[in-house]
């Protein structure tokens, strides 16, 4: 070898080498394949420390103003996904495709129940026509698979009991229907605070000792004191649960307990509606950026749920107001549901005379 | 099979409902409210709009075969989602002219759902694009978080 070759081929081995590991380090960080653990990926979203977080005049971080949770991230992962927590861009891409197709309304089901219960135009739902800034591919993060747990046999047991009650007894009255269709509490609220079909935004007020969350969607506010005092008792249930808040770090941490259990709302608050006194939430609200709060939700139900599970909702601030939704000044679908009950018993009972 | 598509996206639709259960759930109010065994068409005059929560309702003036002319109440969503679009109660008058490709009320009574308001024209009531009551996903100052 020449002593020029020799200096080519160090030459080349300046650029070549840095290159060819730039390459490997771009591949490995564009491959799909790389993916985060939840508690990765936990202590990504809830550490902040890229952007300045603004603070009351107390110097809390700032949760003041309107959010909204109107994005098209699945509460469960595609079973396709796997394990695979984020998207690539043109994995999103692709996705946000599928899912708006979905969820519009407007492409009708050849179904006619299906397209009965779809009710209304398009126009008129409000889920959202972005994935969630997040990228990931569910909103359950933990398990890993993005669904939630199994039951419980003996939850199991009680849900199919509730479904068996459902069907003999669709509409006796109104304790029979679900609390959503009683104007009494929505998937929005919760908590855990889920997307639904409209009215996907909250208003966040804060004072020294209290954080207030409106939800648009049961134009109900959940009040979470700060100043350290105790759950309610065990006897005492609510709707929304009784919440307890305190600040660790730049992140507001909820406590809730004492989840008003009720047989009979089986598709009442939560997915599958079946929480009972043994329910504990843990909400975490975290400012990670001017226009975002990070939310994340652990439900631990160990009589009902085989393990824990997680979400996390990418809140995004919203100019707009809310609107109130009075629900029950205007009800009359339930009206319509327990007349339509009563039609269809008369007519069952018309047939059985013939 | 002719139709093969359609089921297939109904069968799509309702696996996308069954994964957000409690919205589905919340809507199966309106299988127990309408008959789906009854799918009706009705064409008329608007007499008055009801902006009201949790649905608001159109109530329309439907001339018969007979010529007799009925009012029927028609069941649609919430008001707020289209007040964020710009549309208000004053959107929809008495006088104008609408379709309605629904269901009918389970109870017999002169209410259906309005699965699809139409103009005459068969333009969609409230256009606009689905979902964008939506706040805009501008880039935050600190970069986009992944």
């Amino acid at each position: 070898m020449t002593k020029k070759t020799r200096s080519m081929m160090r030459k080349w081995a300046r650029v070549a080498v840095p290159s060819v590991l730039l390459l490997g380090a771009a591949v490995v960080w564009l491959s799909p394949a790389r993916a985060q653990t939840p508690s990765a990926a936990k202590a990504k979203t809830s550490s902040a420390t890229a952007v300045q977080t603004s603070r009351t005049p107390q110097g809390q971080p700032d949760l003041d103003g309107v959010w909204s949770i109107a994005f098209l991230t699945p509460l469960q992962r595609d079973p396709e996904f796997r394990d695979k927590q984020f998207f690539t861009p043109e994995e999103a891409a692709a996705y946000l495709k599928k899912r708006s197709q979905e969820v519009d309304v407007d492409r009708r089901s050849a179904s006619a129940e299906v397209d009965t219960a779809e009710a209304y135009n398009q126009s008129w739902y409000d889920r959202g026509t972005k994935l969630g800034r997040n990228m990931r591919t569910s909103l359950v993060i933990d398990p890993p698979d993005g669904r939630i747990p199994p039951m419980t046999p003996e939850a199991k047991r009680r849900f199919e009991n509730a479904h068996a009650y459902f069907a003999a007894h669709p509409a006796d009255g109104p304790e029979d229907r679900n609390l959503g269709e009683r104007c009494l509490n929505f998937s929005q609220e919760g908590p855990p605070m889920l997307p639904g079909g409209y009215n996907n935004n909250y208003q966040i007020v804060q004072t020294p000792n209290y954080v207030a969350i409106l939800a648009e969607m049961g134009n109900k506010a959940r009040i979470i004191p700060l100043d350290g005092r105790p759950h309610l008792p065990q006897s005492v249930s609510q709707w929304n649960g009784d919440s307890r808040g305190h600040w660790e770090g730049k992140t507001l941490v909820v406590d809730t307990t004492n989840v008003r259990f009720n047989d009979k709302s089986h598709f009442g608050v939560n997915y599958d509606g079946l929480t009972d006194q043994n329910f504990r939430l843990t909400e975490r609200f975290t400012r990670t950026a001017a226009d975002t709060i990070t939310y994340q939700a652990t439900v631990n139900d160990p009589t009902v749920y085989t393990k824990p599970w997680t979400i996390e909702i990418v809140m995004s601030k919203s100019e707009d107001p809310l609107f109130e939704y009075a629900c029950h000044e205007g009800n009359y679908g339930m009206f319509g549901i327990l007349s339509g009950a009563r039609a269809d018993e008369k007519k069952a009972a018309e047939k059985g005379h013939n | 099979m002719r139709g093969n598509p359609r089921r297939l996206a109904g069968l799509v639709v309702a696996a996308g409902l069954f994964l957000c259960v409690t919205a589905a759930w919340a809507h199966h109010a309106f299988t127990a409210e309408f008959d789906s065994t009854q799918p009706i068409k009705l064409r008329g005059t608007v007499t008055k709009m009801e902006w009201i929560n949790p649905h608001a309702w159109i109530h329309v003036d439907v001339k018969g075969d007979d010529g007799k002319v009925t009012n029927w109440m028609v069941e649609c969503g919430t008001p707020n989602t289209l007040l964020r679009r710009g549309f208000t109660r004053d959107t929809v008058t008495p006088g104008m002219e609408i379709v309605v490709d629904g269901y009918r009320a389970k109870d017999g009574s002169s209410r259906a759902n309005g699965r699809d308001v139409t103009f005459p024209d068969g333009r969609k009531l409230f256009l606009g694009s689905p979902g964008t009551g939506a706040p805009e996903d501008k880039p935050s100052p600190g970069g986009n978080e992944k």
